[in-house]
């Protein structure tokens, strides 16, 4: 609290992510999604479920909608295939996470300043800091943050289940906001690493849990930073760019398959889905 | 020289008014109006206008107080927000001015209200005692009109006040 | 007899003293009703807080909110409480600034009623909290570890506007009630004579004070009417600073002060009658005045639905996908009859208050206003709970109705809200003694000052020898509002 440093610096203070923001991004991780490729099988979830200790809350509750899937795959169907009950074929599916968005609006809205953007331009959520109050999830156009209704822990991992939790991270109580965070205990074990070894990070040189379990390789994690990384190399290739919603890509190439979810709202997400493509008649 | 202070009672406005003005015609000896001190229950525009200019100054620490809660507002949620930008949220600057000013109109209300409550019990000599010479008629509907007076005068201001349909004088030392 | 005279909000010839011992016996020795009430308010209370114990031990999926509801009825109800708190603020502060003689009589409990609905939303922001023990961090407090609170959420601007405006007008009602306090200090006995005397802070009424006071209350009355538009403007930004359909509105703060103004005076109405018949204040709060507070009343109400179809308009021209599907969602889907019927309660029922008989008529108007607020409930709850059930990601679109769990806690805030309010009727005055006094004094002059005027005209006609000379009827000072 120095009025020192208020008066010289107020310029830069007052820069917005439109004029340069006042990060400085060691590394910006994303992902590109390939819903071509997904087969919707769930193991991207499974995976989540296991690296990131989310607790398995039963159907009651899964009912209830107080589910935990940091990463779900939703379905969806065209009206016409979509008959009655859920149609026996035709579902698209999307997995869908935290979109780790440049600009987040959830940001902005927690009173306690629980949700923050880290150097590696993910969206962290401080759990010790987070006082529940539930408005950074419904500020959420993607609806991915998880809400900690009940004290899972307690009967989620039944003895010996309990013996299976990743020791890299907390169990998380009752009161807190949680949600996907890019396996950030991975991250962290990456980039001491290097800092140890005195070298960059190398591209693949660790993964997300879901995109490790991908078995179609529908999902590629990388730093988008990096111009060599396989992710950075599949947004160049469909024309889809960091920041606010300003670029068009050619309409007519059909090659083009990327985009962001909800990226008309300015909310600068992380990940780029590639459209799927189907030929109905098959 | 001693003094005594009286309390002189009346029926209504009417009656204390014309001994008000008695008083400021000159022709009671030994009391001014700018003396009188007059006790009501109710508020009565023309009190004001009867005893002459009497200033009010409350609205001046209500500007000061308003003035300070918008400065301290802006410089305090500036230097904190300075010192803590580790988590510029949402695209949005360290500092963003718009969501200040909320906070920094709430401040110049909260601290002008404050002020201006404190200049008021300040001010109007509340927070200490009554003192005896009060009468509890005073919250019901009758009038009081309060006076020093000097010991050589004491007699002839309680005849003039009874003289003018005053219910009740009392007086203390001073 | 005049048009005045007939319409005067008082009768001005009552005794200064009769005043006095009026307001005084409605405080004293409370009735069997006054304890039944009381009994009830409590067991309310007690509903709530055995919920509430419930909740805290178990979490909030206690209280059946999932994924896309993530708030429901807590907040909807809070936005219903801090509405009503503005009504005393609107009737104190702008009908004193512009001398709208009538609020006296009826502002010291409709100030009350924004002091005590304000402690009872308060309650609403806390109870949500998922760790409601660490709610301190949304302070802003100096901790060695430079940590501060997001001053750029709306939920810390609610913080600072709702305790601003708590002590604000807290301490409004407190020096609107220090002469009264002298009186009160003055002519009861035993513990209230002791708890009058500290809390008239030694008032003489002497002109010092006096003059000293009309200003402080001018001053503060000045700076209540944009706070209490800021809160709720505040509060509208909980949803308007977001980037939900539905919810990222830019008339919502107007919209808001509308809706908050007319729950609040719908609920001074409802006041209005209980104490009238309880407390047997018919000389006190007049039919006359129910009237202008109906008027009132109806004319906030058709400002309200102006801006509800404002709102509806921006929304359909707009043409965003999102905000438009929801709207149509509101209008036909799941949620139509609770549209319908707050669009109803809220924009049609207010209608009947055109009819001088109904504003006249007190158990007509008692059930009015109850409507009225039952409406105003459906609105914040539609404003709270389509947005969440139906936003952008289809995925997650979900229907949920609030558990018993919620249903508790806010039946349980209505106890609360009472039990404070039935403490205040008996341990404050819920009329102003003192602004009666005034009201009476003037009230006097100016109808001696008519009848000299009357004298005057009939003179002058009996001079030109013209039958029917006109009274100038209405003299500013009377027809206040």
């Amino acid at each position: 609290m120095s009025l020192k440093n208020v008066l010289e610096n107020f310029s830069y203070f007052r820069q917005d992510a439109e004029s340069g923001g006042t990060h400085k991004y060691e590394h910006r991780f994303g992902m590109a999604i390939d819903l071509d490729i997904c087969t919707g099988c769930n193991s991207c979830s499974t995976a989540c479920y296991a690296e990131n200790n989310l607790p398995v809350v039963g159907k009651e509750r899964f009912e209830k909608g107080q589910a935990m899937h940091w990463m779900r795959i939703e379905r969806y169907w065209d009206e016409q295939e979509f008959e009655g009950d859920f149609a026996e074929q035709g579902a698209k599916f999307m997995p869908m996470l935290c979109q780790q968005c440049g600009a987040a609006t959830c940001e902005p809205v927690c009173p306690v300043a629980a949700t923050y953007h880290t150097p590696d331009g993910l969206n962290a959520q401080v759990y010790n800091r987070c006082i529940g109050s539930r408005f950074c999830s419904n500020n959420c156009p993607f609806r991915v943050r998880y809400f900690n209704f009940w004290s899972y822990y307690e009967d989620s991992w039944p003895e010996p289940l309990n013996m299976q939790l990743n020791p890299d991270l907390s169990v998380r109580d009752k009161g807190v906001m949680e949600k996907c965070t890019f396996c950030i205990q991975r991250i962290r074990v990456a980039k001491d690493t290097t800092q140890r070894e005195e070298r960059p990070l190398k591209d693949g040189e660790f993964l997300t849990a879901c995109a490790q379990a991908c078995p179609t390789n529908a999902i590629v994690f990388g730093d988008t930073m990096d111009p060599d990384s396989n992710v950075s190399k599949l947004w160049m290739k469909h024309q889809v760019q960091r920041g606010p919603f300003t670029h068009k890509k050619e309409k007519a190439n059909e090659e083009l398959r990327g985009y962001r979810v909800f990226e008309e709202l300015n909310v600068d997400p992380s990940i780029m889905y590639l459209e799927r493509v189907r030929d109905t008649e098959v | 020289m001693s003094k005594h202070r009286l309390l002189a009672m009346f029926k209504d406005f009417d009656d204390a008014f014309v001994v008000v003005d008695k008083i400021k015609a000159k022709s009671v000896s030994g009391v001014a109006v700018e003396d009188i001190n007059m006790m009501s229950p109710i508020e009565h525009p023309e009190i004001d206008e009867k005893l002459g200019h009497r200033p009010v100054n409350i609205q001046y620490f209500t500007l000061m107080g308003a003035i300070f809660g918008i400065t301290f507002g802006f410089f305090f949620l500036t230097s904190a927000q300075a010192s803590f930008f580790l988590q510029p949220q949402g695209g949005k600057p360290v500092v963003p001015l718009p969501t200040n000013f909320v906070l920094m109109y709430e401040m110049l209300i909260f601290f002008g209200i404050w002020t201006t409550v404190f200049a008021f019990l300040g001010m109007s000599k509340l927070l200490r005692p009554r003192g005896t010479l009060y009468s509890e008629k005073l919250t019901v509907d009758e009038i009081g009109i309060v006076l020093e007076v000097d010991d050589d005068n004491l007699d002839s201001v309680k005849d003039f006040f009874k003289s003018n349909k005053a219910l009740e004088i009392r007086e203390e030392k001073v | 007899m005049s048009q005045v005279i007939q319409d005067k909000i008082i009768d001005e010839k009552l005794e200064w003293s009769r005043i006095n011992s009026d307001v005084i016996a409605s405080m004293q020795a409370p009735r069997k009703a006054y304890w039944i009430t009381f009994a009830v308010c409590v067991s309310m209370l007690a509903c709530a807080i055995a919920a509430e114990m419930y909740q805290y031990k178990m979490g909030l999926g206690a209280a059946a909110l999932n994924n896309p509801h993530m708030w429901d009825m807590y907040i909807a109800t809070f936005v219903f409480w801090i509405g009503m708190s503005h009504a005393g603020t609107l009737l104190s502060a702008i009908l004193h600034i512009i001398h709208a003689q009538w609020r006296k009589p009826i502002y010291r409990f409709a100030e009350a009623m924004t002091t005590f609905s304000l402690m009872t939303a308060g309650f609403f922001p806390m109870i949500h909290l998922g760790r409601v023990w660490n709610l301190y961090w949304v302070l802003p407090y100096v901790s060695d570890r430079g940590i501060w609170p997001n001053f750029r959420s709306p939920l810390v601007w609610d913080a600072f506007a709702i305790s601003t405006y708590l002590s604000a007008s807290a301490l409004f009602l407190f020096i609107g009630l220090i002469p009264d306090m002298a009186i009160l200090r003055d002519h009861t006995t035993g513990w209230r004579k002791k708890l009058y005397g500290i809390l008239c802070l030694g008032w003489r009424g002497d002109d010092r004070q006096w003059r000293n006071f009309r200003r402080t209350y001018m001053l503060m009355a000045c700076f209540l009417i944009p706070l209490a538009i800021s809160v709720h403007s505040i509060v509208s930004s909980d949803f308007a600073m977001s980037i939900m359909p539905g919810w990222h509105i830019t008339t919502f703060p107007p919209y808001f002060v509308a809706g908050a103004l007319y729950s609040g005076c719908a609920a001074i109405m409802t006041l209005f009658v209980c104490l009238r018949y309880f407390f047997r204040m018919e000389a006190y709060m007049t039919t006359n005045i129910m009237e202008k507070t109906c008027k009132l009343t109806f004319a906030i109400a058709m400002v309200w639905s102006y801006l509800n179809l404002v709102e509806f308009a921006a929304t359909w021209y707009g043409h965003n996908l999102y905000d438009k599907e929801l709207l149509l969602q509101k209008a036909y889907g799941p949620y139509a009859p609770i549209f319908w019927a707050m669009l109803f309660c809220g924009s049609v029922v207010p209608f009947a208050l055109c009819f001088q008989k109904l504003r006249r008529h007190m158990p007509s108007v008692f059930v009015l206003s109850i409507v009225l607020q039952l409406g105003m409930y459906l609105e914040r709850w539609m404003i709270v709970a389509p947005t969440l059930s139906l936003a952008h990601q289809p995925h997650q679109w979900d229907i949920l109705w609030g558990s018993v769990i919620q249903w508790a806690i806010v039946f349980g805030s209505f106890g609360w809200f009472g039990i404070l309010f039935l403490i205040f009727v008996k341990v404050f005055p819920c009329v102003s003694m003192y602004e009666v006094k005034e009201l009476c004094f003037h009230l006097k002059h100016e109808i001696e000052e008519e009848e000299l005027e009357k004298k005057h005209a009939q003179q002058k006609a009996g001079v030109r020898q013209q039958s029917g000379g006109t009274v100038p009827s209405g003299s500013a000072g009377l027809e206040g509002a």
